[in-house]
Protein backbone atom coordinates (compact mmCIF):
# COMPACT_ATOMS: atom_id res chain seq x y z
CA UNK A 1 0.00 0.00 0.00
CA UNK A 2 1.11 3.52 -0.41
CA UNK A 3 1.63 4.82 2.59
CA UNK A 4 3.23 8.64 1.51
CA UNK A 5 0.82 10.60 3.55
CA UNK A 6 0.41 11.45 7.34
CA UNK A 7 -1.60 9.80 9.44
CA UNK A 8 -5.23 11.03 9.94
CA UNK A 9 -4.98 13.40 13.22
CA UNK A 10 -7.44 12.31 15.80
CA UNK A 11 -9.75 16.02 15.50
CA UNK A 12 -9.82 15.34 11.78
CA UNK A 13 -13.51 14.81 10.57
CA UNK A 14 -13.56 11.91 8.04
CA UNK A 15 -15.92 12.22 5.41
CA UNK A 16 -17.38 9.67 2.64
CA UNK A 17 -16.59 11.39 -0.51
CA UNK A 18 -19.79 13.02 -2.55
CA UNK A 19 -18.02 10.28 -5.68
CA UNK A 20 -18.82 7.23 -3.78
CA UNK A 21 -22.26 5.45 -2.99
CA UNK A 22 -23.56 3.90 -0.15
CA UNK A 23 -26.06 1.25 -1.14
CA UNK A 24 -27.68 -2.36 -0.63
CA UNK A 25 -26.04 -4.95 -2.86
CA UNK A 26 -29.21 -7.13 -4.68
CA UNK A 27 -26.99 -10.12 -5.11
CA UNK A 28 -25.82 -10.69 -0.98
CA UNK A 29 -28.02 -8.21 0.56
CA UNK A 30 -24.60 -6.59 2.06
CA UNK A 31 -23.60 -2.91 2.24
CA UNK A 32 -21.26 -1.99 -0.92
CA UNK A 33 -19.55 1.52 -1.54
CA UNK A 34 -20.02 2.27 -5.03
CA UNK A 35 -17.08 4.77 -6.34
CA UNK A 36 -15.95 6.05 -9.91
CA UNK A 37 -14.40 2.64 -11.77
CA UNK A 38 -14.45 0.54 -8.02
CA UNK A 39 -16.23 -1.06 -5.68
CA UNK A 40 -16.05 -2.00 -2.07
CA UNK A 41 -17.67 -5.05 -0.72
CA UNK A 42 -17.86 -4.00 3.09
CA UNK A 43 -18.21 -6.54 5.57
CA UNK A 44 -19.98 -5.48 9.29
CA UNK A 45 -16.67 -3.51 10.74
CA UNK A 46 -15.98 -1.41 7.36
CA UNK A 47 -19.84 -0.70 7.67
CA UNK A 48 -19.89 0.67 10.78
CA UNK A 49 -16.67 3.00 10.43
CA UNK A 50 -18.09 4.62 6.98
CA UNK A 51 -21.48 4.72 8.28
CA UNK A 52 -19.80 7.06 10.92
CA UNK A 53 -17.71 8.91 8.10
CA UNK A 54 -20.28 11.92 8.40
CA UNK A 55 -17.62 14.63 8.42
CA UNK A 56 -19.61 15.00 11.93
CA UNK A 57 -17.43 12.57 14.03
CA UNK A 58 -13.72 13.20 14.63
CA UNK A 59 -11.77 10.10 14.39
CA UNK A 60 -10.89 10.16 17.69
CA UNK A 61 -15.31 9.73 18.62
CA UNK A 62 -15.67 7.48 15.88
CA UNK A 63 -12.87 4.74 17.59
CA UNK A 64 -14.47 5.70 21.05
CA UNK A 65 -18.12 4.75 19.46
CA UNK A 66 -16.73 1.75 17.97
CA UNK A 67 -14.81 0.62 21.12
CA UNK A 68 -17.83 1.16 23.29
CA UNK A 69 -19.86 -0.37 20.79
CA UNK A 70 -17.76 -3.71 20.17
CA UNK A 71 -16.54 -3.77 23.33
CA UNK A 72 -12.83 -3.81 22.01
CA UNK A 73 -9.73 -2.47 23.63
CA UNK A 74 -9.91 1.34 22.06
CA UNK A 75 -5.84 0.29 20.90
CA UNK A 76 -6.96 -2.32 18.72
CA UNK A 77 -10.07 -0.44 17.04
CA UNK A 78 -7.82 2.50 16.29
CA UNK A 79 -5.93 0.86 14.78
CA UNK A 80 -8.31 -0.64 12.40
CA UNK A 81 -9.93 2.30 12.09
CA UNK A 82 -6.70 3.72 10.80
CA UNK A 83 -6.15 1.12 8.41
CA UNK A 84 -9.48 1.21 6.59
CA UNK A 85 -9.57 5.24 6.49
CA UNK A 86 -6.09 4.66 4.90
CA UNK A 87 -7.60 2.45 2.12
CA UNK A 88 -10.61 4.63 1.87
CA UNK A 89 -8.00 7.64 1.05
CA UNK A 90 -5.86 5.84 -1.15
CA UNK A 91 -8.98 5.52 -3.63
CA UNK A 92 -9.76 9.12 -2.84
CA UNK A 93 -12.49 8.88 -1.05
CA UNK A 94 -12.26 10.67 1.61
CA UNK A 95 -12.89 14.10 2.48
CA UNK A 96 -10.98 15.17 5.81
CA UNK A 97 -12.85 18.34 6.97
CA UNK A 98 -10.31 20.39 9.16
CA UNK A 99 -9.98 19.49 13.00
CA UNK A 100 -12.51 20.67 15.66
CA UNK A 101 -11.94 24.60 16.82
CA UNK A 102 -11.45 24.50 20.67
CA UNK B 1 -19.91 -29.23 -16.26
CA UNK B 2 -17.91 -26.18 -15.83
CA UNK B 3 -18.72 -24.64 -12.97
CA UNK B 4 -21.26 -21.68 -12.30
CA UNK B 5 -20.22 -18.82 -14.16
CA UNK B 6 -19.07 -15.95 -11.83
CA UNK B 7 -20.79 -13.09 -10.77
CA UNK B 8 -20.14 -9.94 -13.57
CA UNK B 9 -19.65 -6.00 -11.28
CA UNK B 10 -19.17 -3.96 -14.62
CA UNK B 11 -21.28 -3.82 -18.00
CA UNK B 12 -20.07 -1.24 -21.16
CA UNK B 13 -22.99 -0.13 -22.76
CA UNK B 14 -21.60 1.07 -25.61
CA UNK B 15 -24.62 2.88 -26.97
CA UNK B 16 -23.54 3.90 -30.14
CA UNK B 17 -20.44 3.95 -32.93
CA UNK B 18 -21.23 7.13 -34.03
CA UNK B 19 -18.74 9.78 -33.09
CA UNK B 20 -17.35 13.00 -34.38
CA UNK B 21 -14.17 12.35 -33.64
CA UNK B 22 -11.02 10.81 -35.55
CA UNK B 23 -8.47 9.96 -33.35
CA UNK B 24 -6.22 7.08 -34.86
CA UNK B 25 -5.69 5.18 -32.11
CA UNK B 26 -9.68 4.43 -32.18
CA UNK B 27 -9.65 0.59 -30.65
CA UNK B 28 -13.42 0.22 -32.29
CA UNK B 29 -13.46 -2.08 -34.59
CA UNK B 30 -12.52 -1.18 -38.26
CA UNK B 31 -16.61 -1.86 -39.33
CA UNK B 32 -18.72 0.40 -36.94
CA UNK B 33 -22.01 -0.69 -36.62
CA UNK B 34 -24.60 1.31 -39.07
CA UNK B 35 -27.12 3.52 -36.91
CA UNK B 36 -30.21 2.13 -38.13
CA UNK B 37 -28.66 -1.50 -36.43
CA UNK B 38 -28.57 0.30 -33.09
CA UNK B 39 -30.23 -0.58 -30.29
CA UNK B 40 -33.85 1.37 -28.90
CA UNK B 41 -34.47 2.44 -26.12
CA UNK B 42 -36.72 -0.44 -24.81
CA UNK B 43 -33.89 -2.64 -25.28
CA UNK B 44 -31.25 -0.58 -23.41
CA UNK B 45 -33.38 -0.35 -20.98
CA UNK B 46 -34.28 -4.20 -19.86
CA UNK B 47 -30.53 -4.52 -20.38
CA UNK B 48 -29.78 -2.53 -17.46
CA UNK B 49 -32.33 -3.73 -15.91
CA UNK B 50 -31.45 -7.69 -16.42
CA UNK B 51 -27.64 -6.55 -15.95
CA UNK B 52 -28.42 -5.45 -12.24
CA UNK B 53 -30.52 -8.79 -11.48
CA UNK B 54 -27.06 -10.40 -12.44
CA UNK B 55 -25.05 -8.67 -9.64
CA UNK B 56 -23.55 -5.84 -12.44
CA UNK B 57 -23.01 -2.55 -10.08
CA UNK B 58 -21.42 -0.46 -12.40
CA UNK B 59 -22.74 1.02 -16.27
CA UNK B 60 -20.31 2.73 -18.15
CA UNK B 61 -21.99 4.74 -21.18
CA UNK B 62 -19.71 4.58 -24.02
CA UNK B 63 -19.46 4.63 -27.39
CA UNK B 64 -18.70 5.73 -29.91
CA UNK B 65 -19.86 9.09 -28.63
CA UNK B 66 -22.40 8.25 -26.14
CA UNK B 67 -24.25 11.66 -26.11
CA UNK B 68 -25.18 11.27 -30.19
CA UNK B 69 -27.82 9.39 -28.45
CA UNK B 70 -30.65 12.08 -27.55
CA UNK B 71 -32.15 9.33 -25.18
CA UNK B 72 -29.28 9.39 -23.05
CA UNK B 73 -30.73 11.16 -20.25
CA UNK B 74 -33.55 8.34 -20.27
CA UNK B 75 -30.79 5.79 -20.14
CA UNK B 76 -28.61 6.76 -17.18
CA UNK B 77 -32.24 7.06 -15.45
CA UNK B 78 -33.14 3.80 -16.07
CA UNK B 79 -29.56 2.24 -14.79
CA UNK B 80 -30.19 4.13 -11.78
CA UNK B 81 -34.04 2.78 -11.34
CA UNK B 82 -31.74 -0.31 -11.78
CA UNK B 83 -29.36 0.86 -8.74
CA UNK B 84 -26.31 0.62 -11.13
CA UNK B 85 -23.56 3.36 -10.63
CA UNK B 86 -23.27 5.38 -13.72
CA UNK B 87 -20.64 6.50 -15.11
CA UNK B 88 -20.46 8.62 -18.83
CA UNK B 89 -17.36 8.15 -21.31
CA UNK B 90 -17.46 10.55 -23.29
CA UNK B 91 -15.09 13.23 -25.89
CA UNK B 92 -17.53 16.10 -24.36
CA UNK B 93 -18.39 17.18 -27.39
CA UNK B 94 -22.20 17.82 -27.46
CA UNK B 95 -22.15 18.43 -23.43
CA UNK B 96 -23.62 21.45 -23.27
CA UNK B 97 -25.46 23.19 -19.81
CA UNK B 98 -28.96 21.64 -21.28
CA UNK B 99 -27.49 18.05 -21.16
CA UNK B 100 -25.40 18.26 -18.44
CA UNK B 101 -28.05 19.69 -16.11
CA UNK B 102 -30.36 16.43 -17.77
CA UNK B 103 -28.22 14.01 -17.17
CA UNK B 104 -27.74 15.00 -13.86
CA UNK B 105 -31.41 15.18 -13.14
CA UNK B 106 -31.59 11.32 -14.47
CA UNK B 107 -29.05 10.76 -11.90
CA UNK B 108 -25.97 10.33 -13.75
CA UNK B 109 -23.12 9.55 -11.11
CA UNK B 110 -19.59 10.36 -12.93
CA UNK B 111 -18.26 11.88 -15.81
CA UNK B 112 -15.27 10.50 -17.59
CA UNK B 113 -13.96 12.89 -20.34
CA UNK B 114 -11.17 12.26 -22.83
CA UNK B 115 -8.49 14.71 -23.97
CA UNK B 116 -6.14 14.11 -26.71
CA UNK B 117 -2.77 16.17 -25.23
CA UNK B 118 -2.64 19.06 -22.70
CA UNK B 119 -2.53 22.29 -25.45
CA UNK B 120 -5.58 22.55 -28.48
CA UNK B 121 -2.86 22.53 -31.76
CA UNK B 122 -1.70 19.40 -31.00
CA UNK B 123 -4.67 17.63 -29.03
CA UNK B 124 -7.00 18.38 -32.05
CA UNK B 125 -4.44 17.16 -34.65
CA UNK B 126 -4.98 13.89 -33.13
CA UNK B 127 -8.71 14.43 -32.84
CA UNK B 128 -8.89 15.18 -36.24
CA UNK B 129 -11.15 18.11 -35.23
CA UNK B 130 -11.50 21.11 -33.54
CA UNK B 131 -12.47 19.81 -29.97
CA UNK B 132 -9.61 20.84 -26.71
CA UNK B 133 -11.25 24.16 -26.15
CA UNK B 134 -14.60 22.48 -25.83
CA UNK B 135 -13.26 19.81 -23.71
CA UNK B 136 -12.08 22.56 -20.76
CA UNK B 137 -15.36 24.26 -21.28
CA UNK B 138 -17.11 20.55 -20.80
CA UNK B 139 -14.61 19.24 -17.79
CA UNK B 140 -15.59 23.21 -16.09
CA UNK B 141 -19.30 22.23 -16.40
CA UNK B 142 -19.29 18.87 -14.93
CA UNK B 143 -17.45 20.06 -12.00
CA UNK B 144 -19.75 22.60 -11.70
CA UNK B 145 -22.52 21.06 -11.52
CA UNK B 146 -21.11 19.11 -8.79
CA UNK B 147 -20.08 15.54 -10.76
CA UNK B 148 -16.76 13.36 -9.82
CA UNK B 149 -14.45 13.92 -12.63
CA UNK B 150 -12.22 11.04 -14.05
CA UNK B 151 -9.84 12.60 -17.50
CA UNK B 152 -8.71 9.82 -19.72
CA UNK B 153 -5.60 10.39 -21.86
CA UNK B 154 -4.87 7.61 -24.10
CA UNK B 155 -0.89 7.69 -24.65
CA UNK B 156 0.85 7.39 -27.99
CA UNK B 157 4.52 8.20 -29.42
CA UNK B 158 3.49 11.98 -29.83
CA UNK B 159 1.84 12.81 -27.06
CA UNK B 160 3.65 10.29 -24.24
CA UNK B 161 6.57 13.36 -23.59
CA UNK B 162 4.13 15.24 -22.47
CA UNK B 163 2.77 13.22 -19.25
CA UNK B 164 3.90 15.95 -16.55
CA UNK B 165 1.82 18.80 -18.44
CA UNK B 166 -1.29 16.02 -18.88
CA UNK B 167 -1.28 15.10 -15.11
CA UNK B 168 -0.88 19.07 -14.58
CA UNK B 169 -4.31 19.86 -16.88
CA UNK B 170 -5.81 16.93 -15.09
CA UNK B 171 -5.20 18.80 -12.02
CA UNK B 172 -5.80 22.26 -13.41
CA UNK B 173 -9.80 20.97 -14.34
CA UNK B 174 -10.08 19.51 -10.35
CA UNK B 175 -10.15 15.80 -11.97
CA UNK B 176 -10.53 13.30 -9.30
CA UNK B 177 -9.10 10.41 -11.20
CA UNK B 178 -6.69 10.53 -14.27
CA UNK B 179 -6.67 7.64 -16.75
CA UNK B 180 -3.17 7.55 -18.47
CA UNK B 181 -4.32 4.91 -20.69
CA UNK B 182 -1.39 3.16 -23.41
CA UNK B 183 -3.19 2.82 -26.62
CA UNK B 184 -4.26 -0.83 -27.32
CA UNK B 185 -3.39 -2.03 -30.60
CA UNK B 186 -6.66 -3.57 -31.40
CA UNK B 187 -9.58 -1.93 -34.53
CA UNK B 188 -8.23 0.91 -36.27
CA UNK B 189 -5.53 1.23 -33.71
CA UNK B 190 -3.80 -2.41 -35.41
CA UNK B 191 -3.33 -0.29 -38.52
CA UNK B 192 -1.77 2.74 -37.18
CA UNK B 193 0.71 0.71 -34.49
CA UNK B 194 4.08 1.63 -36.34
CA UNK B 195 3.28 5.05 -36.26
CA UNK B 196 1.48 4.86 -32.54
CA UNK B 197 4.27 2.43 -30.39
CA UNK B 198 6.01 4.67 -28.17
CA UNK B 199 10.17 3.67 -27.79
CA UNK B 200 11.20 2.04 -24.51
CA UNK B 201 12.85 5.11 -23.52
CA UNK B 202 9.72 6.89 -23.97
CA UNK B 203 7.74 4.20 -21.42
CA UNK B 204 9.74 4.14 -18.87
CA UNK B 205 10.40 8.03 -18.30
CA UNK B 206 6.27 8.37 -18.79
CA UNK B 207 5.97 5.34 -15.88
CA UNK B 208 8.53 7.60 -13.80
CA UNK B 209 6.29 10.56 -14.61
CA UNK B 210 3.83 9.09 -13.56
CA UNK B 211 4.37 7.28 -10.29
CA UNK B 212 5.66 10.37 -8.40
CA UNK B 213 2.72 12.54 -9.33
CA UNK B 214 0.56 9.60 -8.08
CA UNK B 215 2.78 9.89 -4.87
CA UNK B 216 2.87 13.50 -4.96
CA UNK B 217 -1.40 14.05 -5.18
CA UNK B 218 -2.44 10.45 -3.13
CA UNK B 219 -5.42 10.77 -1.55
CA UNK B 220 -5.93 14.26 -4.04
CA UNK B 221 -6.40 13.04 -7.22
CA UNK B 222 -6.09 8.79 -8.17
CA UNK B 223 -3.49 8.61 -11.43
CA UNK B 224 -3.68 4.83 -13.08
CA UNK B 225 -0.77 4.64 -15.63
CA UNK B 226 -1.43 1.41 -17.90
CA UNK B 227 1.77 0.31 -19.58
CA UNK B 228 1.52 -0.64 -22.98
CA UNK B 229 1.82 -4.41 -22.84
CA UNK B 230 4.32 -5.16 -25.73
CA UNK B 231 6.79 -3.16 -23.70
CA UNK B 232 5.79 -5.58 -20.84
CA UNK B 233 6.89 -9.63 -20.19
CA UNK B 234 3.88 -10.92 -18.87
CA UNK B 235 0.64 -10.47 -20.54
CA UNK B 236 -1.99 -8.08 -18.96
CA UNK B 237 -4.97 -9.76 -17.02
CA UNK B 238 -7.23 -8.47 -19.83
CA UNK B 239 -10.71 -8.40 -18.79
CA UNK B 240 -9.21 -10.13 -15.47
CA UNK B 241 -10.63 -13.17 -17.33
CA UNK B 242 -13.12 -14.16 -20.13
CA UNK B 243 -16.45 -14.14 -18.92
CA UNK B 244 -15.43 -13.60 -15.32
CA UNK B 245 -16.22 -9.69 -14.34
CA UNK B 246 -17.25 -7.60 -17.33
CA UNK B 247 -19.83 -7.54 -20.19
CA UNK B 248 -20.05 -5.07 -23.19
CA UNK B 249 -23.28 -4.70 -25.16
CA UNK B 250 -22.24 -3.18 -28.16
CA UNK B 251 -24.23 -0.53 -30.38
CA UNK B 252 -26.29 -3.64 -32.03
CA UNK B 253 -26.93 -5.79 -29.60
CA UNK B 254 -24.16 -8.63 -29.69
CA UNK B 255 -23.02 -9.12 -26.10
CA UNK B 256 -19.08 -9.39 -25.94
CA UNK B 257 -16.99 -10.51 -23.50
CA UNK B 258 -14.53 -7.08 -24.07
CA UNK B 259 -15.14 -4.78 -26.16
CA UNK B 260 -13.12 -5.79 -29.02
CA UNK B 261 -13.86 -9.21 -28.99
CA UNK B 262 -16.59 -9.16 -31.80
CA UNK B 263 -13.16 -9.12 -34.11
CA UNK B 264 -12.20 -12.56 -33.25
CA UNK B 265 -12.72 -14.45 -36.64
CA UNK B 266 -14.70 -17.43 -36.61
CA UNK B 267 -16.46 -16.88 -32.98
CA UNK B 268 -20.31 -16.03 -32.44
CA UNK B 269 -21.64 -14.00 -30.28
CA UNK B 270 -25.01 -13.93 -28.80
CA UNK B 271 -27.62 -10.91 -29.35
CA UNK B 272 -29.73 -9.35 -26.85
CA UNK B 273 -32.43 -9.11 -29.03
CA UNK B 274 -32.62 -13.22 -28.87
CA UNK B 275 -32.01 -13.96 -25.49
CA UNK B 276 -31.85 -13.00 -22.28
CA UNK B 277 -28.46 -11.63 -20.72
CA UNK B 278 -28.61 -13.97 -18.29
CA UNK B 279 -28.56 -17.15 -20.59
CA UNK B 280 -25.93 -15.49 -22.28
CA UNK B 281 -23.49 -14.46 -19.28
CA UNK B 282 -24.46 -17.77 -17.93
CA UNK B 283 -24.92 -20.82 -20.59
CA UNK B 284 -23.79 -19.26 -24.10
CA UNK B 285 -21.07 -20.81 -25.82
CA UNK B 286 -19.33 -17.60 -26.66
CA UNK B 287 -19.07 -16.54 -22.56
CA UNK B 288 -18.08 -20.06 -21.61
CA UNK B 289 -15.25 -20.46 -24.15
CA UNK B 290 -12.17 -19.40 -22.52
CA UNK B 291 -13.77 -19.12 -19.14
CA UNK B 292 -11.78 -20.24 -16.03
CA UNK B 293 -8.46 -22.02 -17.03
CA UNK B 294 -9.78 -25.31 -18.24
CA UNK B 295 -9.53 -24.03 -22.14
CA UNK B 296 -5.90 -23.55 -21.57
CA UNK B 297 -3.33 -24.69 -24.08
CA UNK B 298 0.09 -25.23 -22.70
CA UNK B 299 2.68 -22.90 -21.49
CA UNK B 300 -0.53 -21.53 -19.71
CA UNK B 301 -1.66 -24.98 -18.20
CA UNK B 302 0.65 -25.30 -15.76
CA UNK B 303 1.66 -22.17 -15.75
CA UNK B 304 1.58 -20.58 -11.64
CA UNK B 305 0.60 -17.12 -13.36
CA UNK B 306 -2.54 -18.62 -14.89
CA UNK B 307 -5.17 -17.43 -12.23
CA UNK B 308 -3.10 -14.16 -12.26
CA UNK B 309 -3.02 -13.27 -15.96
CA UNK B 310 -5.65 -15.62 -17.08
CA UNK B 311 -3.59 -16.11 -20.08
CA UNK B 312 -3.69 -12.77 -21.13
CA UNK B 313 -5.60 -11.35 -23.94
CA UNK B 314 -7.74 -13.62 -26.51
CA UNK B 315 -8.07 -10.70 -29.07
CA UNK B 316 -4.70 -9.88 -29.35
CA UNK B 317 -3.68 -14.47 -29.49
CA UNK B 318 -6.22 -13.94 -32.56
CA UNK B 319 -5.11 -10.70 -33.63
CA UNK B 320 -1.39 -11.40 -34.13
CA UNK B 321 -0.99 -15.01 -33.96
CA UNK B 322 -4.42 -16.07 -35.62
CA UNK B 323 -5.22 -18.21 -32.87
CA UNK B 324 -7.88 -17.01 -29.73
CA UNK B 325 -7.05 -20.19 -27.50
CA UNK B 326 -3.33 -19.75 -27.83
CA UNK B 327 -1.60 -17.73 -25.02
CA UNK B 328 -0.96 -14.34 -25.87
CA UNK B 329 2.04 -13.48 -27.61
CA UNK B 330 2.99 -10.46 -25.07
CA UNK B 331 4.01 -13.33 -22.40
CA UNK B 332 7.93 -13.94 -22.39
CA UNK B 333 6.82 -18.04 -22.28
CA UNK B 334 4.67 -17.90 -25.08
CA UNK B 335 6.78 -19.67 -28.17
CA UNK B 336 5.20 -16.42 -30.02
CA UNK B 337 6.77 -14.09 -28.46
CA UNK B 338 9.18 -13.25 -31.00
CA UNK B 339 6.49 -11.52 -32.82
CA UNK B 340 6.41 -8.93 -30.42
CA UNK B 341 9.74 -8.45 -30.41
CA UNK B 342 10.12 -7.73 -33.87
CA UNK B 343 7.65 -5.33 -34.14
CA UNK B 344 9.62 -3.44 -31.15
CA UNK B 345 13.20 -4.01 -33.18
CA UNK B 346 11.51 -2.22 -36.47
CA UNK B 347 10.10 0.24 -34.36
CA UNK B 348 12.14 3.30 -34.17
CA UNK B 349 10.38 5.40 -37.90
CA UNK B 350 8.76 8.90 -37.28
CA UNK B 351 5.46 9.38 -35.86
CA UNK B 352 3.87 10.25 -39.56
CA UNK B 353 1.95 8.14 -41.59
CA UNK B 354 -1.30 7.82 -38.68
CA UNK B 355 -4.37 7.14 -40.65
CA UNK B 356 -7.13 9.28 -38.94
CA UNK B 357 -9.87 7.20 -38.05
CA UNK B 358 -12.76 6.93 -40.43
CA UNK B 359 -16.44 7.04 -39.50
CA UNK B 360 -19.14 6.96 -42.69
CA UNK B 361 -21.59 7.41 -40.32
CA UNK B 362 -22.00 11.40 -39.71
CA UNK B 363 -22.78 12.31 -36.55
CA UNK B 364 -25.81 14.81 -35.40
CA UNK B 365 -24.78 18.36 -35.51
CA UNK B 366 -23.72 19.68 -32.27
Amino acid sequence: MLMTSEAIPPGARPKISGRARLQTDKVTGKPVLLYPEGVLLLNPTGHAIVRLCSGEATLQEIVDNLASRYNMPRVEIASEVAEYLERLRARNLLELAPQASK
Amino acid sequence: MPSPAPRPFSLLAEVTHRCPLHCPYCSNPTELARPDTELQTADWTRVLREAADLGVLHAGFSGGEPLQRLDLSELIAAARAAGLFTNLITSALGLNLQRAQDLKKAGLDSVQISFQSDLSPAADAIAGISAHARKLEAAQLVRELGFPLTINVVLHRGNIDRVERIIGLAEGLGAERLELANTQYYGWAFGNRAALLPSRDQVEQAAQSALAAKKRLHGKMEILFVIPDYFSERPKPCMNGWGNRFLTVNPAGAVLPCPTAGEIKGMRFENIRERSLAWIWNESESFNRFRGTDWMPEPCRSCEFREIDFGGCRCQAALLVGDASLTDPVCKFSPNRPIIDRVLAAQGSSGEGLVPRQNKFSPLPR
